[in-house]
């Protein structure tokens, strides 16, 4: 197995979140032992942001930081774990909400793959960024 | 002859303005300037006293055209020409009908300045008579909703007074010796018993009160008021209830001093009745005309307390209130016919913030405020000199009504503040504020009033200046009381030193 | 983006249609509308309007980071309204050459209009002294009143004020507090006896730069849409909004912060890196404070407390903009007369066109063009809505119906806050309203 962001950059749609965590300086982070429980937008995802909304945050580490830590949780929580709480506080703070179980929503992205298991943690593919609030 | 011009002006005009073409606008106009030269003229006859005039008209009856001007029917005659300017003023420039509505104005001014300069009750009679036709005709056609019934009440109210005068009148000419004659001085110098003379002024109080009015006499006056058209309604509260004062003080002051110094008490009484009355009632109407209409009423109490007390200086305060009353009431008419032009009501309840500097109507308010405040007796303005000649000058005969007078007078203020604070504060409708603004020549006849009020107020002579004069002679009790009771010992025992 | 909201646009009968009293307005926002009916004169009147706000907010934002950077803790601030000539120049960083991301094409300077304004005014060229005194100047008690309706509601989303209260920006504003009165024994003594006094007085300060951060951003997205409506650019009111919309998202992640320079150095209060981010932090907490709640003492009515007359809960207030009587407007020194009175300096010439055929016309143009604020307040509070909208919940052309319930929801409960009486909503949807 790999690391969370090894796996990432296998996959080949995780550029954008890629390039953002190298921007954030997050890297070092999500490469440490965790284990995290990251929800990865697609690139698709960042693309239907309206345009300028991820060149202000690249241009702003701090801030881009705050949003990408929203889709981290702290620990290692797979689908049938996840479904067990309304919510789960992520690393930024505030909580994500799982909406559905079957299709498997968090907050109002949808899981395209769930359950991607790594060395420190697992990814959830989603088809959305998701925000705070 | 001067004289004369004075009653052939509106005559005239009267007769002319209906032959102008159909939609001219000099039938205003002429009304306009028939009621301006009225009051230059005036003016002129005060700076040039005339000679009375007197002319036999029908002597088998008595009825001489004897006309005379003194300090007691100047002040009144130029309050008649100056309220009947701004009643001109203060229509609407689209008047429906101008060709009948402002010769009627005019036939009522010819009546009021004709029963002013009378000096034969029996052609005071006549003068007072013709006022009724052409008022209720004002009210009738011109009125609001409830016009018919106004001007039904107002016609049977009015013919019942003129009846009551008319006897009282002729009464007097069957009981004095000196047979028909009916010239002021011959009435003043009757000779009439006392028992005769209660007889007469029960038919004059009964006339002039209805004309007042006085409390319990007073049925038409809120109605008529609320339901005159703003034009008339000025000329009814500002000129033509003065015309019952001046015929209490004529008539029953007089030329019945006896028994009216008899019945003082009982005058006294209802004027502080009527003024409580009113005040009581202001206070609780809901609707801006008939609480101007109340207040109208309480004010007119003063006036009886003072006729009643009848002290040099009370009389003095019965022409200043009569000529300060007249500009603030026919003011407040006015306005409130302003305020109705624009909001399309009077309803105390539907109005709000028309103080408001965009939206609202802040210099129709602003001259409320002062007419209110005059209205309440607030120093600097009319309505305080003439309150305080009434409350100081009856004080002396009449101690306990004055106090309820006061009080009442007390009481305009708590109706002034509750009006004002309703109407002017608070949040202006959104659904209804939304109207242009007052215009300078619908804002004039306020402005000139207002001013008048203003400057009365400060220079107070103006109001008192004609007629110390003529009221002096009339007063049946000295002012002097004051000073005896300021001097009088004090009668706590002295202690010992 | 424009296209994609276009495409968003087409309403699906996937879910019965809505029973909510502004149902109309509801399906409208569905339907990737805004609240204000879309209608040329509509669309008029708020491109106008923001032309005339964008001026005076060109020169609230510089002045009151210049109060919040330079005038600082000064106990006497008698001058804090006369902008120093660098913050006047300051660069905006949303607009010119310089801009990394340039939303109006125009200058980064202070506009034209303003500065001939302050040169001018409405009684001709004098003294700045005789202009501040004469009140013939921009109100900046305008702009102070908005950051003390944000200052004292607090808590309505965003970590700002969390941050206010924790031990780092204590420690970073005492650092400020002592090095800014360094050699004045007397404050220094007097923040001894009362720090708690004087680090309020901070944290006040910090949200004069929170607002001057937002307003930045606002200024040259007002002048844009002036400028594209004047090319012919807007096509109706939801052009508008989406304009908006784009607008939010792009500079979602400015940073909010708070520095204070004492000379060339610099103290920071808030750093950039502690995250805090232009939508979170200032611009929803600015709609809440600003466009709903506000404070009820200000103009001309009076509430009574002790009646009931005033929510208990301060989520419940409901004097801001949306919920304004404008008819009040014309009262020397409430705040929202003092902003009509600056946005009437800079009206563009058509619109004082639609005031002057108006009943009143120059005398009642406060009121009118109030109303026309609420109007476009109303569109920019949609752009608000369909903003969070789109960051929290679905697409509009979302095919499950669940996703377009949960957007319902929302939309609902959006509307829910202008059931109370006072709200204009309703009022807005006819053009009778002026």
């Amino acid at each position: 197995m790999a690391t969370i962001l090894d796996t990432a950059a296998s996959a080949g749609v995780f550029n954008t979140l890629l390039a953002a965590v190298d921007a954030a300086g997050l890297r070092s982070a999500l490469e440490g032992p965790g284990p995290f429980t990251v929800f990865a937008p697609v690139d698709e995802a960042f693309a239907a942001l309206p345009p300028g909304t991820v060149q202000t945050l690249v241009d702003n580490p701090p801030q881009l930081a705050r949003i990408l830590k929203y889709h981290v949780l702290a620990g290692l929580h797979q689908r049938a774990d996840l479904i067990q709480q309304p919510q789960w506080d992520s690393l930024e703070g505030a909580p994500i909400p799982i909406r559905r179980a079957d299709p498997f929503e968090i907050k109002n992205a949808s899981v395209v793959t769930a359950d991607v298991l790594c060395d420190n943690g697992v990814v959830h593919v989603i088809d959305r960024v998701i925000l705070p609030g | 002859m001067t004289m004369l011009l004075l009653l052939l002006l509106p005559l005239l005009a009267g007769i002319l303005l209906p032959l102008l073409p159909v939609g001219s606008l000099w039938v205003r106009r002429g009304a306009l300037i028939t009621a301006l030269l009225q009051l230059v003229l005036g003016l002129w006859l005060w700076r040039h006293p005339p000679a009375g005039l007197s002319v036999s008209w029908l002597p088998r009856l008595g009825l001489d055209l004897s006309l005379g001007l003194d300090g007691l029917s100047l002040p009144l005659v130029l309050l008649t020409a100056l309220i009947t300017a701004m009643a001109v003023m203060a229509s609407p420039e689209d008047q429906s009908r101008p060709r009948l509505f402002f010769p009627l104005l005019l036939a009522t001014n010819l009546g009021l300045i004709g029963s002013f300069l009378a000096r034969n009750a029996l052609l005071f009679v006549l003068a007072y008579e013709l006022i009724l036709i052409p008022t209720t005709l004002l009210v009738a056609i011109w009125g609001g909703q409830r016009r018919a019934g106004a001007a039904i009440r107002f016609l049977v109210y009015g013919a019942v007074s003129g009846i009551a005068l008319l006897a009282a009148v002729l009464a007097f000419g069957w009981l004095s010796p000196g047979g028909l004659d009916f010239s002021f001085t011959t009435l003043a110098d009757h000779g009439l018993t006392l028992n005769q003379q209660r007889w007469i002024l029960a038919l004059v109080l009964l006339a002039f009160g209805l004309k007042l009015p006085a409390v319990p006499l007073h049925g038409w006056q809120p109605l008529t008021y609320s339901q005159a058209p703003t034009p008339v309604a000025m000329l009814l509260s500002g000129a033509v209830s003065k015309l019952g004062a001046y015929g209490l003080l004529r008539f029953g002051i007089g030329f019945l001093p006896d028994a009216w110094s008899a019945w003082a008490p009982w005058i006294a009484a209802i004027g502080a009745i009527s003024a409580i009355y009113g005040a009581l009632n202001a206070i609780s109407q809901l609707e801006m005309r008939r609480l101007v209409a109340y207040s109208s009423l309480g004010h007119m109490g003063f006036l009886l307390l003072a006729l009643a007390a009848a002290t040099p200086l009370s009389l003095q305060g019965v022409v200043a209130q009569m000529l300060a009353h007249g500009m603030i009431i026919a003011l407040l008419f006015c306005l409130v016919g302003l305020i109705e032009a624009r909001t399309g009501t009077t309803a105390i309840p539907e109005l709000s913030g028309l103080l408001n500097p965009q939206r609202g109507l802040p210099f129709t308010l602003g001259l409320m405020l002062l007419a209110l405040m005059a209205a309440a007796g607030v120093p600097g303005l009319a309505g305080f000199v003439a309150e305080l000649l009434v409350f100081e000058g009856s004080w002396v005969a009449f101690p306990v009504p004055t106090l309820v007078c006061l009080i009442s007078s007390g009481l305009t203020a708590v109706y002034a503040v509750r009006l004002f604070n309703r109407v002017g504060f608070g949040r202006l409708d959104n659904d209804r504020a939304d109207w242009i603004s007052t215009r300078w020549s619908e804002r004039a006849p306020a402005l000139v009033l207002s001013t008048l009020v203003l400057i009365t107020g400060l220079f107070p002579s103006m109001l008192t200046g004609f007629s110390e004069a003529a009221t002096g002679p009339l007063a049946l009790r000295s002012s002097e009381a004051v000073t005896v009771i300021a001097l009088a010992p004090s009668s706590n025992p002295q202690l010992p030193a | 983006m424009t296209a994609t909201i276009a495409s968003e646009r087409t309403k699906a009968p996937l879910i019965p249609p809505s029973t909510h009293r502004y149902a109309d307005v509801i399906h409208r926002l569905e339907a990737g509308g805004s609240m204000l009916p879309d209608t040329p004169e509509n669309l008029r009147q708020i491109i106008g309007i923001y032309k005339a706000y964008a001026v005076p907010m060109d020169f609230y934002w510089r002045d009151l980071l210049y109060i919040a950077e330079r005038v600082f803790l000064n106990p006497l601030p008698a001058f804090k309204y006369f902008i120093s000539q660098q913050y006047l120049d300051r660069p905006n960083s949303y607009a010119g050459e310089q801009s990394q991301l340039r939303i109006w094409r125009g200058t980064e300077k202070a506009h034209p209009e303003l500065l001939e304004f302050m040169e001018r005014g409405e009684s001709g060229r004098m003294p700045k002294l005789l202009h501040h005194l004469w009140h013939d100047r921009v109100n900046m008690e305008f702009a102070e009143a908005c950051m003390q309706a944000m200052f004292w509601h607090q808590g309505m989303g965003g970590r700002f004020n969390d941050y206010l209260v924790g031990d780092a920006y204590r420690a970073n504003a005492d650092r400020a507090i002592k090095a800014y009165f360094k050699g004045n024994p007397l404050m220094l003594g007097l923040y001894a006896l009362f720090p708690e006094m004087f680090l309020e007085q901070v944290r006040q300060l910090s949200y004069y730069a929170n607002l001057g951060l937002f307003w930045e951003v606002m200024a040259p997205v007002f002048f844009e849409m002036s400028d594209i409506y004047d090319e012919g650019g807007f096509k109706g009111v939801p052009d508008a909004m989406d304009f908006l919309v784009n607008g939010i998202f792009a500079v979602a992640g400015r940073p909010i912060y708070h520095h204070l320079y004492i000379g060339e150095e610099c103290y920071e209060i808030i750093p950039k890196s502690e995250g805090f981010t232009w939508l979170y932090e200032a611009a929803l907490p600015y709609v809440e404070a600003v466009f709903y709640r506000t404070s009820p003492f200000r103009g001309t009515k009076s509430y009574n407390a002790q009646a009931g007359q005033v929510p208990a809960d301060q989520a419940d207030f409901h004097y801001g903009i949306l919920y304004a009587d404008v008819y009040p407007v014309g009262s020397a020194g409430i705040p929202p007369t003092l902003l009509m009175q600056d946005m009437l300096h800079f009206l563009p010439p058509y619109l004082r066109e639609i005031y002057q055929q108006h009943r009143r016309g120059e005398e009642d143009e406060l009121v009118q063009l109030g109303i026309t604020f609420q109007r476009s307040m109303y569109n920019v509070t949609s752009a608000v809505i369909q903003a969070l909208r789109c960051a929290l919940l679905y697409p509009l052309d979302d095919t499950d119906p669940e996703h377009l319930m949960a957007n319902r929801r929302f939309f609902e409960a959006q509307m829910d806050r202008f059931l109370r009486p006072e709200a204009r909503l309703s009022d807005i949807q006819t053009q009778d309203y002026r």
